[in-house]
């Protein structure tokens, strides 16, 4: 019971943060009437789903302090599951996102234990180098489609069971749910027992140490409930893309996407990684298309995309939402 | 009953030292820079190892134990320097220490809110640790290390870096911890103005060595104390 009243309590947040929260949740329930084209609905779903990305990776990589850079072989392990399932053995969604759930979270624990007897960079360079070394396992295994990936097997829309459709406003309404599910757990987890001793552990691991915590212990943990959130969001991708490979979910690039997102918005926070997947999803998106694709400057887009993540690490390091609770602090 | 016995062999920094704390003692360790105080401390709350010899925490073994372990026995430790972190507020740090003890985050601000009034620290609950004064920033180590209920406090320098003033508050504030949790303190310190007041027992290190043990009053008469640190004119003074 303390647990759902945790979870669903917003009243510590600011009356600003509540209405803007309340804006935002009614302008996303109204958002497929409001008649933008496919590309934006695209966008908007994407944004979505790396926010899930973001607010898992926030576990971890925000409140825990740890340089996470190998989520993307937990959307791997959530996707190919979702897939692999389906097209063996007929497993719906609804059993095999959350087997791929069970799995990622007994691969994280397992790759957890040695991987945090590392610290800081060398950490952040083991995370990395787990996702590869996945990666490239998932591109020479045969079975599971190696680098070709895998197709699934198509079924006749609406298909609740397996969550196919051919409207992208059912998979609008698919993620959101999935996103609001992941918003009311951090606001649960950024209260609990484990929020605080993590958020201990980022500022002072020896003192950490000293106050009964068991430091490397709640890392693992909080990077299995990382994991676990981003295999749903694996999951998700599977099911929304239809074709999977090796290159689209399990790619550094992803991973550096994932940790960027939630590190520009400002990590530690409950709206870091919101903000920073709305800032840099459409970025990237429109900028891409639009550089790329019309002005034939190929490229260009990253150097921007680069350059505005400097600039905010360099003037705060605490990311988009560090800026805003700095004038807060200042008029208080 | 805490019973704690050292005997290290091996390490320089300390060799073979053996001594006891009875419950709700205080006891002062002092010594000279190098003397081997901060090694001993580590060792007893589990960053170092030692090499050989065994630390007895209420009949039971924790040598080797590591410092999460040695603080769920009921050993709290503060900081001679503290991380100062803009990451949480006063109250936060506290809560920390009571979640130890707890699930609940009811439970937790609680106790910790009980500690902060206990201390006098109610009003800086929602101050950052960098946005307070040195003396206060060591009364919240203080603090949340008492959140975690140790039954015995090793506090590591704990008048370091305050002034006369400051220094004579932490001292009264020890004797209430002392009086009104009944924790057993041990001190490292360099202080005599802390150690002296308050310590039944003091213990001298010198270069890894035990040199003395005994009561203030006679450890300051104490001809190897006197010339290994604490020189002739205090003793005269005191």
């Amino acid at each position: 019971m303390e647990t759902l009243r945790d979870a669903l309590d917003f009243s510590d947040f600011s009356r600003a943060e509540r209405v803007a929260l309340v804006l935002f949740s009614l302008l996303l329930l109204l958002f497929p009437w409001l008649g933008t084209g496919s590309f934006v609905k695209t966008v908007v779903i994407q944004f979505l789903l790396f926010s899930l990305f973001g607010m898992g990776w926030n576990t971890i990589g925000g409140y825990g302090g740890q340089v996470e850079l190998g989520k993307a072989q937990y959307v791997g392990i959530g996707a190919y599951t979702v897939a692999l399932m389906m097209v063996w053995w007929k497993i719906p969604f609804w059993i095999s996102m959350p087997i791929g759930v069970l799995i990622a979270l007994g691969y994280s624990f397992i790759i957890g234990y040695p991987l945090f007897r590392l610290k800081g960079h060398y950490f952040a360079i083991a995370t990395i180098c787990t996702s590869l070394v996945l990666q490239d396992i998932f591109i020479n295994w045969k079975l599971v489609g190696a680098a070709k990936g895998i197709e699934l097997p198509i079924h006749e829309h609406p298909d609740f069971l397996y969550m196919q459709f051919k409207s992208d406003t059912y998979y609008f309404y698919f993620i959101m749910a999935l996103f609001y599910a992941g918003l009311v757990y951090m606001n649960w987890f950024r209260k609990s027992k484990l929020g605080y001793q993590l958020r201990m552990i980022k500022d002072d691991e020896e003192a950490a140490q000293s106050l009964g915590i068991d430091a490397r212990w709640c890392k693992i943990k909080a990077y299995s409930i990382a994991s676990a959130f981003v295999a749903v969001g694996g999951g998700f991708l599977a099911v929304y893309n239809l074709y999977i490979d090796p290159y689209s979910v399990m790619d550094l690039d992803l991973s550096i996407k994932i940790a960027l997102m939630a590190m520009l918005g400002g990590a530690a926070s409950m709206w870091g990684p919101i903000i920073g997947a709305a800032f840099l999803v459409p970025l990237d998106r429109f900028l891409g298309s639009w550089l790329g694709g019309q002005r034939g400057l190929i490229g260009v887009d990253f150097m921007i995309y680069s350059a505005l993540i400097m600039i905010v690490s360099a003037y705060q390091p605490r990311g988009i939402w560090g800026i805003v609770e700095q004038f807060r602090r200042r008029d208080r | 009953m805490i019973d704690l016995i050292k005997d290290f062999g091996g390490v320089i920094a300390n060799n073979h030292i053996s001594f006891e704390i009875d419950q709700g003692e205080i006891i002062g360790l002092i010594g000279p820079n190098g003397a081997g105080k901060t090694t001993l401390f580590n060792c007893v709350v589990g960053y170092h190892k030692p090499d050989s010899g065994k630390v007895i925490f209420k009949g039971k073994e924790i040598t080797g134990l590591k410092p999460f372990m040695t603080n769920r026995e009921g050993i709290g430790r503060t900081f001679q320097i503290m991380k100062v972190t803009a990451g949480m507020t006063v109250l936060e740090n506290v809560m920390v220490g009571a979640f130890c003890r707890t699930e609940h985050r009811a439970v937790a601000v609680r106790e910790a809110m009980e500690i902060l009034n206990f201390l006098g620290l109610e009003e800086l609950k929602g101050f950052h640790l960098n946005e307070l004064p040195i003396a206060s920033q060591k009364k919240v180590g203080l603090a949340r290390a008492l959140a975690t209920k140790p039954e015995l406090l090793m506090l590591d320098e704990v008048a370091s870096g305050l002034n006369p003033k400051e220094t004579e508050d932490m001292v009264a504030l020890l004797k209430r911890i002392h009086q009104e949790k009944k924790i057993t303190l041990f001190l490292i310190e360099h202080v005599m103005e802390v150690v002296m007041p308050i310590s039944q027992r003091v213990i001298v290190l010198d270069s890894g060595e035990k040199i003395a043990e005994g009561l203030p009053k006679e450890i300051v008469k104490n001809e190897r104390v006197i010339k290994a640190y604490l020189g002739e004119k205090y003793a005269k003074g005191f």
